[in-house]
């Protein structure tokens, strides 16, 4: 069994047990009641999204610095997989602000921010499938994830900066002790699971890559009818 | 909702536990798909 797989397996397991923890044994929350177990999905989806930015951004950086196309090809999958959990995020925080807040979105900092995130990532992946040629293709996409990264810090303070209907960041002084554990396990099963994506996802842009590289297709035939 | 505390609302917590296994799930089985799709193809060899 290959490693990415090994911590997909893990992930889903952590995730398992987490979200039975968080559904079945946490007890509701004071104000927010049983609404407030989607906290256990939606806060390390958060957390981990973060996370994926910021080796997305790492790999930017690295491939501009080592022009190594490894690096490359680990960004296209930290861009991928980053994008699907700023989806997840941002339909896990709608389903929680329709009963909390009263609406499915509101244009508020937190949530606004992120969005830009999740469409710049988007823009990055098109830009990614309409470049053809590998060095250009990496240079501009690194250059553009450099730049859509600058959102991250603003994400992350915006509840500080701005009058915000999310909530500022917990800590754990500010979280009943009784819901630490699903919400570390979770945390850790995000984690694993988004690196065994990232790891697999990184093998299929390697393979295309290499495929990209070797040159346009030969008929099979056509060269042994040169040789001769 | 009756003074300032939210009651009820399993459904939502379900959908969104629900939105996120599915995500996980398909994105999972979709990299497995391509992974072999990627690794099996060698376009260079066309008959």
């Amino acid at each position: 069994m290959r490693k990415g797989t090994i911590f997909i397996a893990i992930g889903t397991a952590l995730l398992l047990f987490g979200s039975y923890q968080g559904l079945f044994v946490a007890p509701a929350e004071r104000y927010m009641g049983d609404v407030q177990r989607i906290m256990y999905v939606h806060v390390p989806t958060a957390w981990n999204w973060m996370l994926s930015v910021l080796f997305a951004l790492w790999c930017a950086v690295a491939f501009l610095f080592r022009n190594n196309m490894k690096w490359d090809s680990r960004l296209e999958a930290a861009l991928e997989v980053s994008t699907l959990l700023a989806f997840l995020l941002c339909c896990q925080g709608s389903i929680w602000a329709k009963p909390t807040w009263g609406v499915w979105w509101d244009w508020d900092p937190r949530l606004t921010t992120t969005a830009v995130l999740l469409f710049a990532t988007i823009g990055i992946l098109a830009l990614r499938s309409a470049v053809q040629e590998p060095v250009k293709r990496a240079i501009w996409s690194s250059v553009a994830t450099i730049i859509a990264a600058v959102d991250l810090p603003i994400v992350y303070f915006s509840v500080k900066w701005w009058n915000s209907l999310h909530q500022q960041q917990s800590t754990p002084q500010t979280v009943s002790s009784a819901f630490h554990l699903p919400l570390r396990v979770n945390a850790f099963g995000v984690l694993f699971l988004m690196i065994g994506f990232i790891m697999l996802r990184t093998r299929i842009a390697a393979a295309r890559l290499e495929r990209e590289l070797a040159g346009p297709p030969v008929r099979i035939g056509e060269e042994a009818g040169e040789l001769a | 909702m009756t003074e300032g505390v939210v009651s009820g609302g399993w459904q939502f917590v379900w959908m969104a536990y629900g939105i996120t296994a599915t995500a996980f799930v398909v994105y999972g089985v979709s990299l497995f798909v391509r992974l072999r799709g990627a690794t099996t193809h060698d376009p260079r060899n066309v008959h």
